[in-house]
């Protein structure tokens, strides 16, 4: 047992001092040997990153990497790429990203302060925030019309605490998930349900009846989505900003946008200006 | 790990005024659904000794059915599937006036008075056959020998059972929070989101929830005490 134990220290020890020395190389160098670029994604998120009907892996997040990213990693590597797919989730997307498994996550995560503190973030290339569901010509039209009107939202979420904070005048009831407060929606004990846009849209297009409901609002919270990178590696940042950068400036990303999230798109969610310009600002313009 | 304890995040802010928010709807919820239950399960638990078999079959049923459905299913029948049977506007006003607070506190009741009827029907069971026989023999109806003798009595045999059926009660409230009300538990879980300080709001929560069962248990413990029936209960002290 004591024997055990002290292998278990030793390995917990090695393991600790391990990714500092990792830490510090230059990704890009790896890709232009090896020859190909690890991203880690999700396969059930869509339409950022999921598997399809035809069993193929694809979504908005993936074709901004193969066609906005690729090409600017292949540009400075001075060779052709090939861009392989792993699977990360939300616990597991960091320690992947540290332990080298994966090059770049790119999927749906939220550029936050914090995770700043331990990943590198790309430019923006999504952007959401809290918005509202409501029935189809509800009086609510965004967070000033809240006063007074019965509000669901997802108990222990920031937008809750947005709304119990700012809006005290809003009567708020707090659901443990998101099925509960839209059934509460659709029956008419609340007004209205307060989410990411993203997430409600998503809800809405699933729903048994997407006409009925409207994504009303501008955004009351920002939920800014980015591509995650080891810290430090300001080379392969730099490759992939680019590719962003250049994306936005041709058009290019418009496209992409349009094609998994326009009105024919996997999950419709027009960009309003708000965003456009947000997007745009990154960039300089 | 190094978890740094920091108790002060349960009075500085709005804490403080969360819990004891938290405690009063419990306490409602809890006082207005015990009230509720005792009702049915005195009405139920009688009903089910009764020598008349239509009223036996009712109490059987009320019994069987509330009793063996999980309460959350209760918590969101009544919150889910009641209101669309009422006319729109007895809809909103009830939406307006705390809904799911009103529907929590009738899963609660009706599903504890299910429970606590079995209790009171074990208590009639308990008192001798000739008990009733001598009511009866005395010129009682029978309404008026459950009323006036059998029921007296067998509410005094069942209280350490009813106290325990009272105590499950209170710590069953905490399943309305998946109704949206801020009841105890839902407030703990409100202190820990904004102070990202679990040990100590569930510290918190755990000391109250004990407070309020030992307080309930030494009460009923005195009511026990002060209404027994000399010679009809062994007691161990």
């Amino acid at each position: 047992m004591k024997r055990m134990l002290s292998l278990v220290v030793a390995l917990a020890v090695a393991l600790s001092l391990a990714p500092p020395v990792g830490a510090q190389q230059d990704t890009l160098a790896k890709i232009k040997e090896s020859g190909a670029l690890t991203i880690g994604t999700r396969t059930g998120s869509p339409p950022f990153a999921y598997i399809n009907k035809d069993n193929q892996w694809v979504g908005f997040s993936i074709d901004l990497v193969e066609q906005l990213v690729k090409p600017s990693v292949e540009k400075a590597v001075g060779h052709a790429i090939k861009v392989e797919k792993k699977e990360s989730t939300p616990p597991t997307r960091i320690p992947l990203l540290s332990s080298n498994a994966v090059d770049l996550i790119a999927g749906t995560m939220t550029d936050t302060p914090q995770r700043r503190e331990v990943v590198d973030f790309s430019l923006t290339f999504f952007y959401t925030g809290a918005q509202f569901l409501v029935k189809k010509g509800s009086p609510i039209k965004g967070v000033n019309d809240i006063a007074g009107k019965r509000i669901a939202s997802q108990q222990g979420s920031t937008n809750a605490k947005i709304i119990r904070e700012k809006y005290p005048q809003a009567q708020l009831r707090e659901f443990p998930d998101q099925p509960a407060a839209f059934q509460a929606l659709i029956q008419g004990q609340v007004d209205a349900f307060t989410n990411d846009g993203i997430q409600l849209a998503g809800l809405k297009a699933k729903s048994p009846n997407p006409g009925e409901w409207e994504v009303v609002g501008d955004f009351y919270s920002e939920e800014p989505y980015g591509m995650a990178m080891r810290k430090g590696d300001a080379k392969l940042k730099a490759a992939v900003d680019a590719g962003l950068k250049n994306g936005f400036e041709s058009g290019k990303y418009f496209e992409i946008y349009d094609k998994w999230f326009g009105a024919k798109g996997e999950l419709p969610y027009p960009m309003t200006p708000t965003v456009k310009a947000y997007l745009l600002k990154q960039i300089g313009k | 790990m190094s978890y740094q304890f920091n108790w002060s995040v349960l009075w500085s802010g709005q804490s403080g005024g969360w819990l004891l928010q938290g405690v009063l709807t419990t306490l409602a919820i809890s006082g207005l659904a015990w009230i509720l239950a005792a009702a049915l399960g005195i009405l139920a638990g009688a009903a089910r000794t009764v020598p008349w078999r239509p009223l036996r079959a009712a109490g059987t049923f009320y019994v069987e059915f509330f009793r063996n459905v999980p309460l959350l299913v209760w918590m969101f029948f009544w919150y889910f599937g009641v209101p669309p049977l009422l006319p729109r506007g007895v809809q909103d006003w009830l939406f307006n006036h705390r809904a799911e607070f009103w529907a929590a506190m009738f899963a609660l009741g009706v599903y504890h008075g299910a429970r606590m009827s079995e209790v009171i029907r074990s208590g009639i069971n308990s008192i001798p056959r000739t008990q009733f026989e001598a009511s009866v023999a005395m010129g009682l109806t029978t309404f008026q020998a459950y009323r006036l003798v059998i029921i007296p009595i067998a509410l005094r045999l069942i209280v350490p059972p009813a106290t325990n059926e009272s105590l499950n009660l209170l710590k069953n409230s905490s399943v309305a929070l998946t109704i949206s009300v801020a009841e105890l538990t839902f407030q703990t879980r409100q202190v820990e989101t904004y102070t990202a300080k679990a040990i100590e709001a569930l510290t918190a929560g755990t000391l109250i929830y004990l407070v309020l069962c030992v307080g309930i248990a030494w009460f009923m413990a005195r009511v026990e005490r002060r209404f027994a029936i000399p010679g009809l209960i062994a007691r161990g002290s």
